[in-house]
């Protein structure tokens, strides 16, 4: 196997002394940003991104990642031992994490949803394994039109499965398009959408959107339910940790489904927080025990923890193959890749070998440092988790303010981040969803830039985006999952008049609404 | 109190205004097609159409009352309103303070402020991390990392 002797490779530049000390800080700076509520993945990957600059690109791909994985782990913490999740994808864990800790076995809890975390992303490095470089070696053949295709179908595929309204995601998708547009144009050279502001010359960096976005608007969320972080018994007992562990295999069909499902999320950009949501419900619905589920059940911290991994693993696959982000996180990752002056796509299994394999080595490796380090710290960042919010929020508001003027020592961006932070917390207060938002703006000009090169090509004619069976088929999966919402809305409204007739029990109907506000709360 | 529907159309004619800002905006780049292929705001002037479309979709969703607002009816609550203005306030005046005051000055008199003035903390524990929080970005950042921070009017006018 020819990908086997490049992993082999890899393991051996993931594992030296210098790396294995970045993903141990990495983790540690992950877990923080991922308990503290206010501060998620996106926005400390951002404010690392600066630090990285003088990096090689390996190393500081290695601490990045690092981070992330950090985050998910420690988004998990606080939903199972506070009930309050630090992450949007941990959200799926409060429903039967906290009760499970609540009652008296948080160890069993904790270690069942960090085993079962484990389970997902090892399944999603070893997809990357295999898959990534197979994908690269088609994605090398594409063309331009090939390679708007994939972009059209993975917005497509926002609004078709991200589970916000699908008019919302359009706006927040376009908006981000409008955004990544401002600045000099890469092709004609002449300066669009400036709206006079000689300073927006150089354009938005995605890290001023993503600190206001993220931390700012998620700051002011947070900051509206006063909240009372009173944590079950954080005593870790080690024996249980290993039976919890060992009890796992019982529910391998669970642990298998919720992979699957995660995966897929995961390279078609629906992203964790969909998948760990998507994968609880389907759980519940097949799961014998369906009806315990919210009540402490294990296959319900399983099933959202093993597919939020996956999908978070995976969603680096298409960044790195495609050159398409499957997350925010992964999208600022990606802004990374573009500043390091790597190009994401294929080119970077031929070029940049030793980066490819050694980030996908470290991800094994990265991700049983975090599963050790989680649980050695789970005392200590539950502690943190005491700081009252008044001391921690300001906080907060300064590391954004200078992580947005550090990126290009500009006011202007500090004043846009403030900006940015209004605009996230509407959109999460109403649902509109952030992800696609970001994506937008990083990937915005590579679409833009693929659209006008195809029609060049093409002489102004659509028609070269159903020239071959290839792209033919991504553009119409593309418009495909666009109209999927609006094919799904019409069976519920014929359904409608007949529904109210046969009737579900009130009981069911309240505990599905419940169900569907938690979900629709979440869906960033 | 802000009503949930309020809370949607002001988002919608948010949205819905940067849209057609666009649009305006990209009007001045030529679009449609010319001997260079595609003009340079084809594709501004596009979405910026997606997002008029969209907002005025959102816009209508939000006054008809729908099934799914309906739970929902109060967006924020005056204690809730009480609670975002108490952060977002002093974010706001600290970040117009930078220009003249400088990074550390105006965030460590940020710290300052929010912890002591509402009592959170007392006076001297306030200082204390107030001075902290200043020391920790001059050592991260000017020293560790090289990046230098906006010192800000005042502090050139005193010569550093």
């Amino acid at each position: 196997m020819d990908n086997f002797g490049e992993l082999l490779h890899g393991f051996s530049i993931a594992i030296t002394v210098p790396h294995l000390v970045l993903m141990v800080v990495g983790v540690l700076l992950g877990i923080l940003v991922g308990v503290l509520p206010g501060l998620g993945a996106p926005n400390g990957v951002s404010l690392l991104l600066p630090l990285t600059f003088g990096m090689q690109p390996v190393s500081a791909i290695i601490l990045l990642s690092s981070m992330y994985w950090g985050a998910l782990f420690g988004g998990s913490v606080t939903s199972i031992l506070f009930n309050i999740p630090g992450e949007p994808s941990s959200v799926a864990t409060t429903f039967d994490g906290y009760p499970m800790a609540r009652d008296g076995r948080p160890t069993t809890a904790l270690a069942t949803a960090f085993g079962s975390a484990a389970f997902g992303a090892l399944v999603g490095v070893i997809l990357i394994t295999f898959l990534a470089s197979w994908v690269a070696q088609v994605a090398l053949a594409f063309g331009p039109a090939e390679y708007f295709a994939v972009y059209f179908l993975a917005f497509a595929s926002f609004v078709g499965m991200g589970g916000a309204a699908p008019s919302k995601t359009l706006v927040a998708l376009a908006i981000g398009f409008a955004i990544a547009a401002i600045g000099i144009d890469t092709v004609s050279g002449s300066v669009r959408l400036t709206m006079g502001v000689d300073e927006l010359v150089k354009g938005v960096n995605f890290v001023v959107a993503v600190m206001g976005l993220f931390g700012i608007g998620e700051l002011l969320v947070a900051v509206e339910e006063e909240f009372h972080a009173r944590a079950v018994s954080t005593k870790i007992e080690w024996r249980e940790v290993f039976r919890a562990i060992g009890r796992l295999p019982r529910h391998s069909v669970a642990l298998l489904r919720s992979a699957a499902i995660g995966c897929w999320m995961g390279i078609t950009p629906g992203g964790p927080t969909a998948a760990s949501f998507m994968s609880y419900g389907i759980a519940r619905r097949f799961s014998r025990r369906g009806k315990y589920f919210g009540a402490g059940e294990v296959e319900g911290i399983i099933s959202p923890e093993t597919a939020d991994h996956a999908a978070g693993t995976s969603a680096l696959l298409p960044m790195l193959s495609l050159g398409i982000p499957g997350s925010a996180t992964a999208a600022v990752m990606m802004g990374g890749l573009m500043i390091w002056g790597l190009n994401p796509g294929p080119m970077l299994f031929v070029d940049q070998k030793d980066f490819v394999w050694g980030l996908i080595a470290s991800m094994y490796v990265g991700n049983i440092v975090a599963v050790a380090l989680v649980l050695l710290t789970v005392p200590v960042f539950a502690a943190l988790m005491r700081i009252p919010f008044v001391i921690i929020a300001p906080l907060i508001v300064i590391i954004c303010v200078v992580g947005a003027y550090s990126v290009s020592n500009s006011y202007l961006d500090v004043v846009m981040m403030l900006g940015f932070g209004i605009v996230g917390y509407l959109f999460k207060k109403l649902f509109y969803p952030l992800a696609p938002l970001v994506l937008a703006i990083v990937i915005g000009d590579k679409a833009e830039d693929a659209f006008r090169q195809s029609m060049l090509m093409s002489k102004g004619s659509l028609g070269i985006f159903f020239a071959n069976k290839l792209v033919t088929c991504l553009i119409v999966a593309g418009i495909t999952l666009l109209l999927l919402p609006l094919v799904l809305q019409l069976p519920r409204l014929w359904r409608k008049p007949a529904s109210a007739a046969t009737g579900t029990t009130a009981q069911e109907k309240a505990q599905e609404t419940a169900q569907e506000t938690a979900r629709e709360k979440v869906i960033i | 109190m802000i009503s949930r529907r309020a809370l949607e159309l002001a988002t919608a004619i948010l949205t819905g205004s940067f849209g057609v800002a666009v649009v305006v905006s990209s009007l001045d780049n030529g679009i449609g097609w010319s001997s260079a292929g595609v003009d340079a705001g084809t594709f501004p002037f596009l979405t910026g159409i997606i997002i008029v479309l969209g907002s005025l979709y959102n816009l209508v969703r939000g006054v008809l009352p729908a099934t799914a607002l309906a739970n929902v009816p109060i967006a924020i609550t005056p204690i809730e309103l009480r609670r975002l203005a108490g952060l977002f306030v002093p974010a706001a005046i600290f970040v117009a303070a930078i220009p003249l005051a400088g990074m550390y000055v105006a965030s460590s008199l940020y710290v300052f402020a929010v912890l002591a003035i509402p009592k959170y903390q007392s006076v001297p524990r306030a200082l204390a991390m107030a001075a902290a929080t200043a020391l920790a970005l001059y050592a991260v950042f000017e020293r560790m990392f090289q990046v230098s921070l906006p010192h800000g009017a005042l502090a050139a006018a005193l010569g550093f």
